[in-house]
């Protein structure tokens, strides 16, 4: 995409003027987006983002700059620019680069670039909403899309690197609403991932709307939610929020360099439940948060965070690894060329464990079963957290009794780490969005169902 | 070749293709600084264009954008835009409006000239964090910054509008975390301005000072149904969750639960709130919106009673009804409605009276995005604040969450005050209002 010359020169400019060390990150994207409402096409958007981002490195600071041109004489302006202050004896210009291919471990067949198959994403969510509708009369409205990008990137840096990847996208969901009366509620489905428009082979869109009108019509009849401290047995899925939240922002050395982690010096402790293992694992085939390398041109891998609840590894990106001493992990993200990278997730999970999703309601005198969580926040300094749940059930000795609604669970990282008690077998993922300091980004959270013994939910009743 | 040229070539084909459009092209440029053990940590620029164009053809609306402003580039959007309209379902209502001629907003207000130093604006982000952590019990500052945007939004129709409108903004925040003992907190604070010399640091770093002392020995109170008042800025996070209540766009779309019952009580009758673009002092001050509307005030919700809703011209066209110029439209999006700045006009209660007897006083809500439904009204965030009796601040409170139906609420309400207090970013403003039965777990 950006002329290697042109590339040279820059980077030969910012090692002229001193920076320890430079890199171009260079993004086309091309987005697709169809959305319906009820049984039309609501609207249908697309465009092409495009930008080179400059990042210079003096010492443990970061200056960054970005543009939508491509001439060296633009870019150069912008490196003289963030470098003024900090310019010091040049050093001897880069010696050329090594393109290298990475290795594609997320083959797709079909790409918006070949051809964005508009016809049949339309047929796809209209056959959703219908299967929604006939679902029950109380269905009173339905919401689809199907997102679809390709994200070209190339990354040069003054060690030589070059290297480009191309990130194929697609996303497809439904939305329901239940209406009685004055009452209203929502349920949805979701389902993407690091692939093209073949995602549509494993879419059943008859079973996307009956989902989305499940919970909509359940969440309908749900009562308030009793609050207090409880056990609670999160379910499968978008449930490992809990764990994207409660501790994988904390792993990060975008907030453990600041010591802004309450994990930051409690390498090799035990952290977790001894039943807790946690990954961060960008090699699983195109799954919504996989890469093939990050955005700072390293290849990625599968990480081990927590093994037997002892914390194992950091996710590190460049300056992470120059702060903290700790290996690069290949977690270097952004959302575009606009950010600097910093050390993001990917997929995180928690791993299968040995309990039976019957055997931990069945230990529950008065809880909560959240069958479908929403997401959630943290702040990485107090380790204090909040997520939704989207599906849950009040639970009363040992057995489901009746859905409920508006209910947030909240504590803090290291207390319900701690608390995390049975790790069930039915491990699955869900993906999701995660917003942080560059931006936000696709990652995919999981888990099998888990038990907490003790966490405070926060209900209406 | 400028940006009107570019604009004319794109309309051109536009009506060449038998269709009618409009074209936005967004231009910005930032400066964002960041501080971290006394020397800068971030130092980013940036320079930004976008060119976003809608085209309504045979009653079908189709959006397109691009980044790169070359002829081939502009000529793909245009190509793009047609295709993604037949796509779409017909909808008649929405058209490019007949305003005609030129619109500008007045620099002087809204993009004031300031001879503005670099070394001042580095030098206040580095002060940010030195003084902020030099303060008692603070051990870091993990987030600060300085920025300066300068924005640019051109909109051109196929009916000959040609709007311009620039402004400023300079930001200026810091985050402490606080220790003592076992006991931890993160709190900050930040402002907003036009100009830079008009940020105070200092009163930033002493608030986001207070609030991270007054907060670090928080715990949570009995579980119950509390008398709750909202500070200015989680009563503004409040009503911005629940925001889509008066979207005219979401009752066109079936997902608004006030769509039937404009004309009907549905609050409080001492509540008043209105969208006040005209307040020149805030951020949300605004002449005209994304169709080249004038704006004016707009009562929502008068003595308790829905006034109006927000429309466009396409969704005051389905309802039979005139646009209340809330029309909205990035680059990126379709045409839709927004708020510009909302108010809710003063109570008559004085400060004793609302805060008599005991109450919770919120100061942070967490989980904005994933615990409120803007349909059901239905909300469950982690809270944090004080305890409070007779005005006095008694506990600070910790590891709480506050639960409701947000459109209950509204019936709920015990006081409302006589003071309006802006928020931090400066695009809502309100007095104190007591909630009463709200539900707290601890």
């Amino acid at each position: 995409m950006l002329d290697v010359e042109v590339s040279q020169s820059v980077i030969d400019h910012a090692l002229s003027l001193g920076a320890d060390f430079a890199d171009l990150f260079v993004e086309r994207r091309r987005v697709n987006d169809v959305n319906t409402l009820s049984d039309k096409v609501q609207s249908v958007q697309s465009g092409i983002d495009f930008g080179i981002g400059i990042r210079l490195v003096y010492g443990t600071k970061v200056l960054y700059g970005y543009t939508n041109r491509t001439d060296a004489d633009e870019l150069k302006r912008i490196t003289s620019e963030l470098a003024a202050r900090d310019a010091k004896a040049a050093e001897p210009a880069s010696g050329g680069f090594d393109f290298r291919v990475p290795q594609d471990l997320h083959p797709v067949v079909n790409k918006l670039s070949d051809d964005p198959e508009g016809d049949e994403k339309v047929a796809c969510l209209l056959e959703a909403d219908q299967a929604a509708r006939v679902t029950s009369d109380y269905i009173s409205q339905t919401r689809g899309f199907c997102m679809q990008i390709e994200q070209d990137i190339e990354v040069f840096n003054s060690e030589g690197l070059h290297t480009r990847d191309t990130r194929n996208y697609t996303r497809v969901g439904t939305s329901a609403i239940a209406s009685d009366g004055g009452e209203q509620a929502t349920g949805g489905w979701n389902d993407g991932g690091l692939i093209g428009w073949e995602v549509r082979k494993r879419i059943d869109p008859k079973e996307m709307g009956n989902e989305a009108a499940r919970q909509a019509l359940v969440n309908l009849k749900a009562k308030p939610c009793p609050s207090g401290r409880m056990p609670v047995v999160i379910g499968p899925g978008f449930g490992g929020v809990i764990f994207h939240e409660a501790c994988g922002h904390l792993l990060e050395t975008t907030s453990v360099a600041k010591k802004a982690s309450v994990f930051h010096d409690q390498m090799g402790e035990l952290i977790a439940n001894p039943v807790v293992n946690a990954v961060d694992d960008g090699t699983m085939t195109n799954e919504w948060g996989s890469l093939n390398i990050d955005d700072e041109g390293m290849g990625t891998q599968r990480t081990q965070l927590i093994k037997d609840g002892v914390l194992t590894s950091f996710l590190v990106d460049r300056m992470g690894a120059q702060q903290t001493g700790y290996d690069r992990t290949g977690s270097g993200r952004r959302q575009n060329y606009s950010f600097a990278p910093a050390s993001r997730m990917r997929n995180t999970f928690i791993e299968s464990g040995d309990s039976e999703i019957d055997e931990m309601i069945g230990s529950i005198d008065k809880g909560l079963f959240a069958a479908h969580m929403g997401g959630g926040s943290v702040k990485p300094g107090t380790g204090e957290f909040n997520f939704a749940v989207r599906e849950g059930y009040y639970v009363e000795d040992g057995k489901i009794q009746h859905p409920v609604k508006a209910a947030t669970l909240i504590s803090t990282g290291p207390a319900v780490l701690k608390e995390i008690s049975m790790v069930g077998k039915d491990f699955s993922l869900a993906c999701g969005m995660c917003g942080s300091v560059s931006g936000s980004l696709p990652t995919t959270v999981g888990q099998p169902t888990l038990k907490v013994d003790d966490i405070l939910v926060g209900g209406n009743e | 070749m400028t940006t009107q040229d570019r604009a004319n070539s794109v309309l051109d084909q536009v009506n060449a293709a038998g269709a009618s459009g409009d074209l936005i092209v967004d231009a910005s440029q930032s400066l964002s600084l960041k501080a971290r053990n006394g020397d800068l940590e971030e130092y980013k620029v940036s320079s930004r264009q976008v060119y976003g164009l809608r085209v309504i053809k045979d009653g079908r609306v189709g959006t397109a954008y691009s980044e790169d402003s070359d002829a081939s580039a502009l000529e793909s959007i245009v190509e793009q835009a047609i295709v993604n309209a037949s796509f779409a379902g017909e909808d008649l209502n929405e058209t490019i409006l007949p305003n005609a001629g030129e619109l500008r907003t007045d620099d002087a207000l809204l993009h004031p000239e300031e001879e503005t130093n670099i070394e001042d604006q580095i030098e206040m982000a580095l002060r940010l964090e030195r003084e902020l952590g030099s303060r008692n019990k603070v051990t870091s500052v993990p987030y600060n910054g300085v920025q300066d945007t300068s924005s640019e939004r051109q909109v051109f129709t196929s009916s000959g509008m040609s709007a311009l409108s620039r402004s400023r903004v300079c930001v200026c925040y810091a985050y402490a975390i606080a220790e003592e003992g076992d006991n931890n907190a993160m709190e900050g604070a930040g402002q907003v301005s036009r100009l830079f010399s008009d940020l105070d640091d200092a009163r930033v770093v002493d608030k986001a000072h207070t609030d991270c002392l007054s907060i670090l020995e928080g715990k949570p109170v009995p579980s119950k149904h509390y008398d709750v008042i909202f500070d200015e800025e989680t009563q503004t996070d409040m009503f911005g969750v629940f925001a889509s209540m008066f979207s005219g766009k979401s009752a066109k779309d079936g997902v608004n639960p006030m769509r039937d019952k404009v004309g009907e009580g549905i609050a409080d009758q001492r509540l008043t709130i209105r969208d006040n673009p005209l307040i020149i002092e805030g951020q949300g001050y605004a002449l005209f919106d994304a169709e080249g509307t004038a704006t004016r005030a707009t009562p929502l919700i008068v003595d308790g009673k829905l006034e109006t809703l927000i429309h466009n011209s396409a969704t005051a066209s389905h309802f039979d009804l005139q646009t209340t110029g809330h029309a909205s439209r990035s680059p990126r999006s379709t045409l839709g409605v927004s708020l510009h700045q909302i108010e809710i006009l003063p109570g008559t209660e004085s400060e004793a009276s609302l805060k008599s007897g005991e109450y919770v006083e919120l100061t942070n809500l967490d989980g904005l995005h994933s615990g409120g439904n803007p349909i059901s009204g239905d909300f469950s965030f982690g809270a944090a604040g004080y305890l409070c009796k007779d005005g006095h601040r008694v506990q600070p409170v910790r590891g709480i969450t506050v639960a409701g139906n947000f459109f209950q609420m509204l019936k709920k309400i015990a006081a409302i005050g006589s003071e309006q207090k802006w928020n931090w970013q400066k695009d809502s403003l309100m007095p104190s209002i007591r909630f009463s039965d709200v539900a707290i777990s601890g």
